[in-house]
């Protein structure tokens, strides 16, 4: 046994570290007190740019009393909180100070979602007061002006200085009489506040946070702006957590009133709902196309979608009576040019291709067009007024000169192509002509016989529409509808890809 | 015999005045940076910072890891120190110099590679059964990796300067190694120890750079006092940093002055006796 004792006391030494051990116990049990009240819900990791604190402390405040989701703030400057979930591949939401880092972060395939928030303008600033009495953009040029600026390469403010003064040719002069360039925009800010420079470029935002600052307006400067957006981490284990707070932060009557307290542009968001729901107007033939991919947009944002497939001339019908949903995917860029009033720019997604479709090995011995005026033939087509198919196929059988003689034939005008499948395989028509994708799901009953004319194709339009709460929701079904596993469920029901992959 | 006395005198005035001088230089601008930092800001700043949870709970948080790390760093500093002065085994030197990586690096390299460490396998593992990363052990491991390397560094030079004669007559006397060092050599290592100590908690408290990247500026989680600061910054808000600063500097001279109080002879003295 160790002699500790020693004269009948306790070794000294051991007696300080054993004390060091029930003092290193008492403080663990300091710090591990609170931790036992964690709430049960999942809490979400966000990724923000320092300067952006005040105002997603606000928010996520109000949002963690409003859901119970408690959110974890982590706060750094742009690029270094890039390189850290880069390398931890863990977290849920990215909320940089500029949009330029989120296409770093895109490259790198880190992000998935991506939805603006606001925007700041680019302003000279001097101390209030303006003691040195600059006012135009060459006093900045005199002797005894200090001006501090962020380095052109690591900050965004300085990167959009340079491009717009290198555009007026002033860059170079400006460069030479900066006393100082600094790593991030707070700190030009500070410099101003403390008076170690006279001017500097910053964010017009900064009014607010720093009420010491004072804006010289100059027209050098004007519309010199940068947008920020709030990103969905692939990493996120919760994306569906993820995607409604991101929407919390960018909802117009919600996270954007804040934004906007703190001196930012608000740029265009949805209104707020913690379940939104999206009404989607579609041609039928898209319908197996894009079911899948809804449902899976559905699961993840959260969200539902409420789908009115029907004949495009229907749709158009009920669009121009008063209804307008908040996204068209149209069957033909003809049906979209006929409300384009409702709606934003459309994005042009996949083609179809008109084809005759008959019975498997072909009974009536049909090989285009030619053959459709044989005698006793039953024919389908898509009604002229009611859907894209029958309009289509009209222009398509004028174009060949056929149209006649194929209308003595005709039976029955169908408003969907699906339709008129189903009707050739209960026997009662002998032929129609329908989408190459229409038989897709028949591939062993029926037989498609191509038609060899331009006009004999049609082209699926996605368009958002301009009054829409939802506009932003519907914008990121689009992007879903873009995506890859979306273009295989196109290609793999018959259409052609016209969008191309994200 | 008056002679060299009176050359003696009139030598060491300007010996005296140009150590004075030299030495001072430091003390004042240490003293003006403080009143500088005092103009900037007031009062209501200094209570406006302390009533604020976040701010208090960095205040804890910084205090209670800070401390950890130091009984942590001399766990390890005084066996190391020990082994490091009185052995010489092969690699020694490769020991040596792995030592002073941390002292070396910037503090940002420290936490990249912590966090870049426990993205291994292992210890993503463990990771995950008790969380480390962007929890608050994290915070105490950033301080350990840098703090760790003072204290094993200033131990090494406190048990070189103690005379191994002590040791080697208690080691004759029948003491074993172990009773040699708890009771001879320990107790004379008492003041390197607290030394030591000393710089393990301050530079704790000063620790940034590793916090920032390998435990994050989360709010009410791992939002220590250095952390305060440069978030107060980042929204401009100078003179609450300024404010958290001071609290630092107040919280840094009770601290480090109570612990050379109880440290001093007359105090722990006696216990430390052998």
């Amino acid at each position: 046994m160790l002699r500790l004792f020693h004269s009948g006391r306790i070794n000294g030494a051991w007696l300080a570290f054993l004390g060091s051990i029930v003092v290193l116990g008492l403080l663990i049990a300091m710090l591990a007190w609170p931790a036992g009240s964690e709430p049960s819900k999942t809490p979400l990791l966000v990724y923000c740019a320092a300067g952006l604190m005040t105002s997603v402390t606000a928010i996520a405040k109000e949002y963690e009393a409003e859901s119970g989701v408690p959110i974890h703030l982590n706060f750094g400057g742009s690029q270094t909180l890039l390189a850290e979930f880069e390398i931890n591949k863990r977290g849920d939401l990215y909320l940089p100070a500029d949009n330029s880092y989120l296409g770093m972060a895109r490259k790198k395939d880190l992000i998935a979602e991506v939805i603006p928030l606001a925007s700041m303008n680019v302003m000279l600033a001097v101390k209030k007061g303006n003691p040195k009495g600059i006012k135009v953009l060459d006093d900045l040029l005199k002797e005894g002006v200090k001006l501090s600026q962020t380095n052109p390469d690591a900050a965004a403010v300085g990167k959009l200085t340079r491009e717009k003064m290198e555009k007026l040719g002033r860059w170079e002069e400006l460069k030479k009489h900066t006393t100082v360039f600094k790593g991030t925009v707070n700190d030009v800010a500070a410099d101003i506040k403390i008076g170690s420079v006279d001017a500097g470029f910053v964010w017009d935002v900064f009014l607010i946070q720093y009420p010491d600052l004072e804006k010289i307006p100059i027209p050098e400067l004007d519309g010199v702006s940068a947008k920020m957006s709030v990103a969905v981490l692939k990493s996120s284990a919760n994306a569906t957590a993820a995607l409604r707070f991101a929407r919390y932060l960018s909802a117009r009557d919600k996270g954007l009133k804040e934004f906007e307290r703190n001196g930012f542009k608000p740029l265009s968001g949805d209104t707020w709902t913690g379940t939104p729901e999206l009404r989607l107007m579609s041609g039928a033939m898209l319908r197996p196309a894009i079911e899948e991919t809804i449902i899976a947009f559905e699961q993840r944002e959260g969200c539902r979608v409420t789908r009115v497939y029907n004949g495009c001339g229907i749709l158009v019908a009920q669009m121009k009576s008063g209804q307008h949903p908040d996204a068209y995917f149209a069957c033909d860029s003809t049906f979209m040019t006929q409300v384009s009033d409702l709606f934003l720019d459309s994005t042009e997604i996949s083609t179809n291709q008109l084809v005759i479709i008959v019975k498997k090995g072909n009974p009536r011995n049909i090989h285009g067009l030619k053959d459709l005026g044989q005698a006793n033939l039953k024919i389908g087509v898509g009604h002229e007024q009611q859907c894209a198919l029958g309009a289509l196929t009209k222009n398509m059988l004028e174009t060949a000169g056929r149209y006649n003689v194929v209308a003595k034939n005709v039976k029955v005008q169908s408003p969907t192509g699906d339709m008129l499948v189903n009707q050739l395989r209960t026997g009662s028509l002998d032929a129609v002509i329908a989408y190459a994708s229409n038989m897709t799901n028949n591939k062993e009953e029926l037989e498609a016989i191509g038609i060899d004319i331009d006009c004999a194709t049609a082209t699926q339009p996605y368009a958002v529409g301009k009054e829409s709460g939802n506009a932003q929701l519907a914008l990121r079904l689009l992007d879903a509808i873009k995506s890859g596993a979306s273009k295989e469920r196109f290609v793999k029901n018959g259409f052609h890809w016209q969008g191309a992959p994200k | 015999m008056a002679q060299p006395q009176l050359i003696r005198a009139r030598s060491d005035v300007p010996f005296y005045v140009a150590f004075g001088i030299l030495g001072s230089t430091y003390v004042f601008l240490i003293i003006a940076m403080l009143i500088a930092d005092l103009r900037f800001t007031t009062g209501p700043h200094l209570l406006q910072a302390l009533s604020s949870p976040e701010i208090r709970y960095a205040i804890k948080l910084s205090l209670i890891s800070c401390t950890i790390t130091t009984i942590l760093s001399l766990w390890v500093g005084v066996p190391l120190g020990y082994l490091l002065s009185r052995f010489q085994f092969p690699g020694k030197v490769a020991v040596d110099a792995i030592l002073d990586i941390p002292i070396v690096l910037p503090p940002l390299v420290i936490g990249l590679s912590l966090l870049i460490l426990f993205q291994t396998p292992f210890f993503r593992a463990l990771d995950t059964l008790f969380p480390i990363t962007y929890a608050v052990p994290s915070v105490i491991l950033a301080q350990f990796s840098v703090a760790c390397a003072f204290a094993v560094r200033t131990m090494r030079i406190t048990f070189d300067q103690i005379n191994p004669r002590g040791e080697q007559v208690a080691l004759t006397l029948g003491c074993s190694r172990s009773q040699a060092f708890w009771m001879v050599v320990l107790p004379e290592a008492r003041r390197g120890i607290l030394t030591a100590a000393t710089l393990a908690w301050a530079r704790s408290l000063g620790e940034f750079g590793p916090i920032l990247i390998f435990s994050g500026a989360t709010r009410m989680r791992t939002e220590v006092l250095s952390t305060t600061v440069f978030l107060e910054l980042s929204v401009g808000n100078i003179e609450a940093a300024v404010a958290v600063s001071l609290l630092m500097i107040a919280a840094a001279v009770i601290v480090l002055t109570l612990l050379r109080v109880f440290g001093s002879e007359r105090t722990f003295g006696k216990a430390f006796e052998p």
